[in-house]
């Protein structure tokens, strides 16, 4: 009898197994399959020169990509430091950027939403300043900070203020008329009101710009450094492997901002599913 | 009691995005009492909501002020707490922070033990202790209206408003929800608003039931008193005599809207055509076996005969529908109970009393009414008018109900008249009550009356269903009495003098023609069908009184045949109509007009019956049926109404007034 339990017990925990791979087989096969044909396809393609740039083996075969994908956390002064590092001063500038245009935008996108006076005076303004392109903002910034740290700050705040206010100022107009109605019905400070109802309601919108925003700001900034030449960040890094043709080394920080853009934004719906309520969504 | 609520001539005016304007309510006056709840109903976009927000504050009104003990209302506030349609409760909070939102904000005052205890009890008192820590999207739609109740009553308001509260819910929540509010708002003595659109939950529920017209313009159509004693259970408030009777009024009313609306969209000039000035008429009827001039008239091209080519029948349930109808312009012409048209021309059907002139051609049918009561009386023995009298002195503490179906209508004064005569008084020793002829034998069997006085096919049928008996028919009582005549607007004849003798004329071939033996079974067959009487045909006996229906049991007398034509059935009676207002004044019903002898030239349009009868080629008629002469051996003498009244022994309070009839010209149809 027990023999038979335990017996029984063992055939489950490997069905279990089993069972787990034939549901996450079907998520994870495909994916992984087209990537390995793609990764085939783009070494052809390289090796019987039909496109001009390297396979994907040429991050191992080079040996200077080989050091920066085997040691990315070396540091020698300077720009010369590992992609880790490279990435990470990327990742802090879009960090100082986007909180910065986080604030500012949630802050002027209530300020808009509850006054219909101020969105008619200032919503022309805000559609046509975020139809500029983020790379259109860098000489702007350059030439009026004069500083590339700074200036590259401003233009990561200036690209992904627009998602965060304007979808923002929708979230608080949109708020249902029912709770409106249950404000005026109750009296409701305005403080009760802003915490317990306008920004409630207008949470998932304001997260719906944030989550736009970040990968608008990721864009921005490898955009931005590109330009700004002569600093630490991934940006410029890649900027720096052109003009001296390591095609390889470009590559290779490609994978890294791909990888990190794709965090980002993952990191961000995480955050959106544990603090937005469900039904809101 | 004081005013607690009052709503003063309020109007609404909606700008529309078009540019013009959309007047939603005019002229609304209402005054709540303290702890009273009312109910306001009716059609969707009737502006039910609008008002209850303007009571809220959340709206206000274009003109007119809503003031709450005396305070004029100019915004929203906790005193005046609202139960919205959709709860509105906040989807990120617990049920317990909903209703603690609530009454930290208002209640704020409290030291915070207080609130926290009032919060609680408020959750137990709807019953969601076990749902507390839950956030409103898992719960059902039961549970959450449980929650916005709860928020609404733990603020302590002083007015509790609901939007269609029950609206969203299922039968069963719904039946539990009702009976909650109607325990909490007792206990508390809440005074309630409640919009609905369920004729039920109105009754349950209210105190007093507004209904509101349609728009645009909407206005307070009609009020009615819910007299059903608290506290009520949903099961027992059914079989309350009230009940049924005030369901049916609000239907009555609601339907009525609807086709007040219909008519209204599908309103057409006058087509003059044939030299007659208007072809395309409305005719009103009720289905009773009485109606068979109308309906024979249109099925058997009568009308058409007479150049009258596009005749619509109007069928009513009840005769304040064809009331309602006359009164509002949406009929032509009706047939009504032989008392009505001058009813109304003394004011009878206007809460005002005012006079709205009418006349009358035609005596379209005599007899055909009877006296029903239930069958258990016939069991103890009682198959007469002093057997009657003697059970209600025997039985003075049992209110007995009678059914009639209008207070002008012949059987209203008949029952009273025998009642009286037979020593009982109709208002003191019994009730009689309003109610559609088709709904008398539901009635009859549900024992929420007693007995009725209807024209046939009811009398005839509640004896063949056993459910009553006849224990008097009008043969007995004045035998060749008037049952329906036809009725116009005063002003309507004299627009159209041509159209009301060729009305006439046909309807009195149709008269003639259902007089006539040979097309008994032709006429009974078509009044079975669903455009008419909707009834199996056995019920429907026209004039033939050795029927199978005289030999029924004793009680069941001779059947109370129609005359449709003949023998001077047909010319409209002065004396007669004299006879209907004395007896309507009798009954404090409507003045005793001083000017009697006008009124009854004006409303007796002897010319155009002797017009429409010569063209036709009817020679027999006379010019006098002679006096009229009653059961009771007492003659009506048309020389001096007003000794006769004065010589009545059961009477009301009669008034005598000058009833001016203006040459108000209302534009007909």
């Amino acid at each position: 009898m027990t023999a038979n339990i335990s017996k029984r017990n063992s055939t489950n925990s490997q069905s279990a197994i089993g069972a787990w791979w034939k549901k996450q087989s079907q998520n994870i096969l495909p994916p992984l399959i087209a990537v390995v044909i793609f990764l085939v396809v783009w070494q052809l393609a390289s090796s019987i020169g039909l496109v001009k740039i390297p396979g994907p083996t040429s991050m191992v075969t080079e040996q200077r990509t080989r050091i920066y994908l085997m040691y990315p956390f070396f540091d020698l002064g300077g720009t010369n430091k590992g992609l880790f590092w490279q990435t990470m001063a990327s990742l802090q500038r879009v960090f100082i950027g986007y909180s910065l245009a986080a604030i500012v935008g949630i802050a002027l996108g209530i300020l808009v939403g509850t006054s219909a006076m101020l969105n008619k005076a200032l919503d022309p303004i805000f559609q046509f300043l975020r139809m500029i392109p983020p790379l259109a903002w860098v000489p702007i910034s350059l030439a009026a900070l004069q500083q590339n740290q700074p200036a590259a700050l401003f233009v990561i705040f200036i690209t992904a203020i627009w998602p965060i206010l304007i979808n923002t100022a929708v979230g608080v107009q949109q708020i249902p008329q029912d709770y409106i109605n249950v404000r005026r019905v109750l009296r409701l400070s305005n403080q009760k009101f802003f915490f317990k109802i306008l920004l409630p309601s207008a949470l998932p919108y304001i997260f719906t710009g944030l989550r736009i925003a970040i990968g608008l700001a990721w864009l921005a900034i490898i955009a931005a450094e590109i330009i700004m030449s002569g600093i630490v960040g991934i940006g410029f890094f890649i900027w720096d492997a052109y003009q001296n043709n390591y095609i390889s080394d470009i590559i290779l920080a490609l994978f890294y901002i791909g990888a990190v853009g794709l965090i980002l934004d993952k990191a961000m719906g995480y955050l959106q599913e544990r603090i937005v309520p469900n039904d809101k969504k | 009691m004081s005013v607690f609520v009052a709503v003063d001539q309020i109007e609404k005016v909606f700008n529309l995005s078009g540019g013009g304007q959309y007047v939603a309510l005019k002229g609304i006056d209402l005054e709540i009492k303290k702890g009273e709840f009312i109910s306001l109903i009716g059609h969707s976009g009737c502006g039910k909501s609008t008002l209850l927000n303007m009571i809220a504050g959340l709206d206000l009104p274009t003109d007119g002020e809503v003031s709450l003990e005396g305070e004029v209302v100019n915004g929203p506030g906790p005193e005046r707490m609202v139960v919205f349609q959709n709860y509105s409760l906040l989807p990120w909070l617990t049920v317990r922070e909903n209703i603690a939102l609530a009454v930290e904000e208002v209640l704020g005052y409290l030291p915070k033990g207080e609130q926290k205890s009032i919060v609680e009890e408020h959750i137990d008192m709807v019953g969601l202790r076990p749902h507390a820590d839950k956030q409103p999207n898992r719960l059902s739609g039961g549970q959450k209206q449980r929650v916005a109740i709860a928020r609404a009553l733990a603020i302590r308001p002083k007015l509790l408003l609901l939007d269609e509260p029950f609206g969203a819910l299922d039968a069963l929540t719904r039946g539990n929800l009702q009976e909650k509010l109607m325990q909490i708002c007792q206990e508390h003595e809440v005074t309630g608003v409640m919009v609905t659109h369920d004729v039920d939950e109105a009754v349950l529920l209210s105190d007093r039931i507004v209904m509101l017209t349609n728009g645009p313009e909407s206005k307070i159509g009609q009020i009615l008193e819910v007299d059903i004693p608290r506290p009520r259970k949903r099961m027992e408030v059914v079989s309350h005599p009230s009940y049924y009777s005030l369901r049916s009024e609000m239907i009555y009313f609601l339907n009525q809207q609807k086709r007040i609306k219909k008519i209204r969209a599908r309103k057409t000039a006058a087509i003059a055509r044939h030299g007659l000035e208007k072809v395309n008429l409305e005719i009103g009827f009720v289905p009773l076996t009485a109606c068979a001039p109308v309906a024979i008239a249109k099925e058997k091209g009568f009308f058409k005969k007479h150049g009258l080519d596009e005749v619509s029948l109007v069928r009513e349930t009840s005769w304040r529908g064809i009331v309602d109808g006359i009164a509002g312009g949406y009929v032509d012409a009706a047939q009504m109970p032989s008392g009505m048209p001058l009813w109304m021309t003394l004011g009878g059907h206007d809460k005002d009393n005012r006079p709205l002139s009418m006349v009358s051609a035609l005596t379209m049918t005599r007899n055909g009414n009877a006296i029903s009561l239930c069958k258990r009386f016939y069991d103890q023995g009682i198959y007469s008018l002093a057997d009657f009298k003697k059970m209600l002195l025997k039985s003075p503490n049992i209110q007995h109900r009678m059914g009639i179906v209008h207070p002008s209508s012949m059987h209203n004064l008949l029952l009273r008249y025998w009642l009286a005569a037979g020593g009982i008084d109709p208002d003191r020793d019994v009730n009689l009550q309003n109610l559609p002829p088709a709904q008398m034998i539901v009635d009859l069997q549900a024992g929420s009356i007693d007995g009725f006085c209807v024209g046939e096919p009811w009398n005839y049928r509640a004896a063949m269903e056993g459910v009553g008996f006849t224990v008097a028919t009008d043969l007995e009582i004045w035998p060749g009495h008037p049952g329906k005549v036809l009725g116009v607007r005063e002003d309507w004849a004299n627009a159209y003098p041509n159209t009301h003798i060729a009305l006439v004329k046909a309807l009195l071939e149709a008269g003639q023609y259902c007089a006539d033996p040979k097309n008994a079974l032709e006429i009974r067959q078509i009044l079975e069908s669903r455009e008419y009487l909707s009834t199996d045909i056995s019920y429907i006996q026209l004039g033939d009184p050795a029927s199978a229906s005289c030999n029924l049991d004793r009680p069941m007398r001779e059947y109370a045949h129609h005359i449709f034509f003949g023998d001077g059935a047909n010319r409209p009676s002065r004396t007669e109509h004299l006879w209907h207002i004395v007896q309507m004044a009798r009954w404090g019903d409507v003045p005793f007009p001083r000017n009697w002898l006008e009124i009854l030239e004006r409303g007796c349009r002897v010319s155009v019956f002797s017009t429409a009868a010569r063209e036709l080629g009817v020679l027999d008629v006379k010019y006098n049926r002679g006096n009229i002469q009653l059961f009771d051996g007492s003659t009506f003498d048309a020389e001096d109404p007003i000794s006769y009244l004065n010589n009545l022994k059961i009477k009301r309070d009669f008034t005598m007034a000058e009833i001016i009839l203006d040459s108000r010209t209302i534009k007909a149809a």
